[in-house]
């Protein structure tokens, strides 16, 4: 069943040179290796299914074709370009998921800011609005967008045709990356961009389809690539695989039966308090709820940007629904935006949650924040010390200190938002062991990853998909496959 | 004006131009309350010399309201614009009057210091508000050293503008500050620059994604407020007759006022020309009337920061509405 081509399928005319050449491509991020030997090649009048869960290098490998990206050895050849300049790879364009578009100005300021070269420099607001107006009826011939439209005051579906076709404006275009195009776009629109693409492919043009609906990627791409762990683990003619196929290929693994089962009562724990509860619904459209007992790891899994930093946000804020107990803690996972203090040592950094309860009517005891500093530093072995500068502590060693602060705190829930990106494996494990002992001491840990592998430490682990609860994992049932096969859940109703 | 297409309201509006349009729009309408309110109490004022005489005050306000506004455009806010235009008279009531070349150079040297502190806050990452506070400090002291005390005049062809008076018996203050500000508006709303400027405050990533270069664009939003600048520092001194570099230490705070009330933001994006004109000009005619209704030139500034927090509060409101 599974083709694993390393030439390519017959169906591709052969002989010829293929437009996008990627050789053992490898780009590191500090510690982390996002691509580890990346080969693929995709052809002009194809359309290239790009698929992976979490962290498989997607993103990056789309980087690095439209050239906002380097690679660290191995070689990208496109159209016979193997340096792309400043602006990307001639003929090159990507329309991205987010944050290409500035939202003050309007469509068709942002279609000539995007497409100036080829956009008359005199008169160019009548030609930029007509370029804007003509891709966007050609391609979305129901939509409601006009050119003088500020992008701010456009909804999300909206913005992501205007951000397609501003992709599609470009003269010399030869190969289309399209990154999750159809994330926020609604059932007929979907079809109208895929009857594009398939006209574009039609008139020789290559499109590369990143997407984690996969029902999608089969219907329209030509040939599927399967990533993992940063490189292409097997590619896939499209038309002789089925969604189970691409499962496995994922590391998924299929033989789940339940769908849905985010109701099922928990037996083990309901002894124990209750501390935690969010209202959700199921995929299926069923009311649930997330329940976190005293004393539990809580996993949220799934596919990043799945709702699962929502579910965070409303329990960090005690929105009306939820019920959270009393002193919440909360560790983000983005440190340099909103984890440390820079100007601060180790010891101010992490003490900060902990100050009130240290205070003494409202004057700092300075004694008891020295204990409470150098109890913590011996605990998790900072490196540097109490009053070393924060910012010439490495990255892991920064994250022990924003962990740290939260479980200095007395909060009795913790909420992580995937805090353990780019932290070396060791710090990881002695981080785990934490999360651990400080769960049998009676709190209660609501952590959201997206490297599914941690959510092993988890009692219990939700999956979520679209904002809504996809399936309850317990304890060893928690497993990598599981999480991939619950997070494409769609897909696999339809098969079901 | 922009904001007079709002009075044929139609549905096909382009979306989010209403919400952008209104401040500046409701700002006119204080202007206008504010002359007829002016001209109840001092009926004198409905003449060419009337109005020329409340309106010349202003001009050089109005035109570093200009300058203000390209900065905020581009997410920055100015603190050294009071100080710049003080230095700007400086160097008009003297190099310009008595070296014209020299002066000349002075000035287009100015412009491009200015040029230079936008590409230290792009290159070197430096906060715009400290790139010109520190700058403001430098413009302080080149001009005591060009004019150590309030003095100097201004040359002859400037004199001449000061006297004169278009047909029409339309103002001349009137026709200067309409004219800067549609430049203004052309450069930042019209141009593919302003495209850029506009962009850069709004989502520099777009920008870079485009093959735009930050430094450029930012070097180019600073040379035009230094422009600006200049044009406020020439006008200002046909107003006071010499150059006194602390003749408007004011203005840094109040152009950023004015820029808020024709609906600018401070994360940048947005390039409101006409309605920080009517910005401008409210500021100004706010000293007239609460002269003209004999208020302590001390209570002032009080009142004008009241009605201006009052003014802010009623817009928040107007948006929540509108959008």
């Amino acid at each position: 069943m599974l083709t694993h081509t390393s030439a390519t399928t017959p169906a591709i005319a052969a002989g010829r040179e293929p437009l996008v050449q990627v050789r053992r491509a490898v780009k590191t991020y500090g510690p982390t290796k996002a691509l580890s030997g990346v080969t693929l090649d995709v052809h002009a009048g194809e359309v290239f299914g790009v698929v992976g869960h979490n962290g498989a290098g997607k993103s990056t490998l789309m980087r690095v074709l439209s050239g906002l990206d380097a690679i660290d050895s191995g070689s990208v050849q496109i159209g016979g370009v193997s340096t792309p300049s400043e602006r990307g790879f001639p003929g090159v364009r990507m329309a991205y998921q987010e944050g290409s578009l500035a939202l003050e100005l309007t469509v068709y300021e942002n279609i000539y800011l995007s497409s100036k070269s080829w956009i008359p420099d005199r008169r160019w607001h009548g030609a930029a609005s007509r370029r804007a107006m003509a891709r966007l009826d050609e391609i979305f011939p129901d939509h409601v967008v006009g050119p003088a439209d500020y992008v701010d005051d456009l909804t999300l579906a909206d913005r992501q045709m205007v951000e397609i076709s501003r992709a599609t404006i470009a003269d010399d275009l030869r190969l289309l990356i399209l990154d999750e195009p159809t994330e926020s776009l609604s059932g007929s629109a979907v079809d109208h961009l895929y009857d594009y693409v398939r006209k574009l492919r039609a008139s020789g043009h290559a499109i590369i389809l990143v997407s984690h609906r996969l029902r999608e990627v089969l219907s329209v791409c030509d040939r599927v690539a399967v990533m993992k762990d940063g490189a292409v683990v097997s590619t896939h003619a499209a038309g002789s695989v089925t969604e189970q196929d691409l499962f496995l290929a994922m590391g998924g693994e299929v033989a789940i039966q339940k769908t849905g089962n985010g109701a099922r009562p928990t037996a083990t724990d309901s002894s124990r308090p209750v501390c935690v509860k969010v209202p959700m619904t199921t995929v299926d459209g069923a009311a649930t709820q997330i329940v976190a007992h005293k004393g539990e790891v809580i996993g949220l899994a799934g596919i990043a940007g799945q709702g699962q930093e929502q579910v965070l946000d409303r329990l960090w804020r005690r929105n009306g629904d939820v019920q959270a107990s009393a002193a919440l803690a909360y560790v983000p996972g983005d440190r340099q935006r909103s984890g440390i203090l820079p100007l601060w040592d180790v010891a101010r950094n992490l003490t900060i949650a902990a100050l009130p309860s240290l205070s003494k009517n409202g004057i700092r005891q300075t004694e008891k924040e020295n204990a409470l500093v150098a109890e913590w530093v011996e605990r998790l072995k900072i490196r540097g010390g109490a009053s070393a500068a924060i910012t010439g502590l490495s990255g892991g060693n920064q994250q022990k200190v924003i962990v740290a602060r939260a479980f200095a705190s007395d909060a009795d829930t913790i909420l992580l938002d995937d805090p353990f990106r780019g932290v070396d494996v060791h710090t990881k494990a002695e981080l785990y062991q934490l999360i651990k002992s400080e769960a049998q001491k009676g709190r209660t840990i609501i952590w959201y990853s997206s490297e599914n592998s941690e959510m092993q430490h988890c009692d219990r682990a939700f999956v979520l998909r679209a904002g809504r609860v996809a399936g309850e994992l317990h304890g060893r049932d928690i497993s990598d496959e599981r999480i991939i096969s619950l997070s494409f859940a769609e897909a696999r109703e339809a098969h079901a | 004006m922009s904001t007079a297409i709002l009075d044929h309201v139609g549905f096909n509006l382009p979306k989010g131009y209403a919400r952008r349009a209104l401040p500046g729009f409701l700002t006119l309408i204080a202007m206008v309350l504010i002359l007829l309110v002016c001209g109840t109490i001092q009926p004198r004022i409905w003449s060419q010399n009337g109005l020329t005489l409340i309106m010349s005050p202003i001009v050089a306000l109005a035109i570093a309201s200009m300058a203000q506004m390209v900065m905020m455009s581009i997410g920055d806010i100015d603190l050294g614009i009071g100080f710049f235009v003080g230095m700007i008279t400086t160097i008009v009531a003297t190099l310009l009057r008595e070296t014209p070349m020299l002066g000349v150079l002075a000035l287009a040297g100015s412009v491009l210091a200015y040029a230079l502190l936008g590409a230290l806050v792009q290159l070197r990452s430096v906060p715009s508000l400290i790139a010109t506070l520190g700058a403001s400090f430098v413009w302080l002291g080149l001009g005591l050293f060009v004019l150590p005390v309030p003095g100097g005049a201004a040359p002859d062809w400037l004199f001449k503008y000061a006297f004169w008076k278009p047909p029409l018996s339309i103002p001349a203050p009137v026709v200067t500050m309409v004219v800067a500000t549609a430049l203004t508006w052309f450069v930042t709303r019209r141009t593919g620059l302003g495209v850029k400027f506009r962009s850069l405050g709004s989502n520099p990533v777009a920008l870079m994604r485009s093959g735009g270069s930050l430094v450029v664009t930012r070097m180019l939003a600073y040379g035009t407020v230094g422009i600006l600048g200049v044009l406020s520092g020439i006008t200002l001194t046909a107003e006071i007759g010499g150059g006194d570099v602390n003749a408007v230490p004011g203005y840094t705070l109040t152009t950023v006022a004015a820029v808020i009330l024709g609906g600018g933001m401070f994360t940048g994006g947005r390039a409101v020309a006409w309605g920080t004109l009517a910005g401008a000009v409210t500021l100004g005619l706010l000293t007239v009337l609460l002269t003209l209704l004999n208020l302590s030139s001390n209570l002032q500034p009080a009142v004008q920061g009241f009605i201006v927090i009052a003014v802010l509060a009623g817009r928040l409101v107007v948006e929540r509405m509108t959008r």
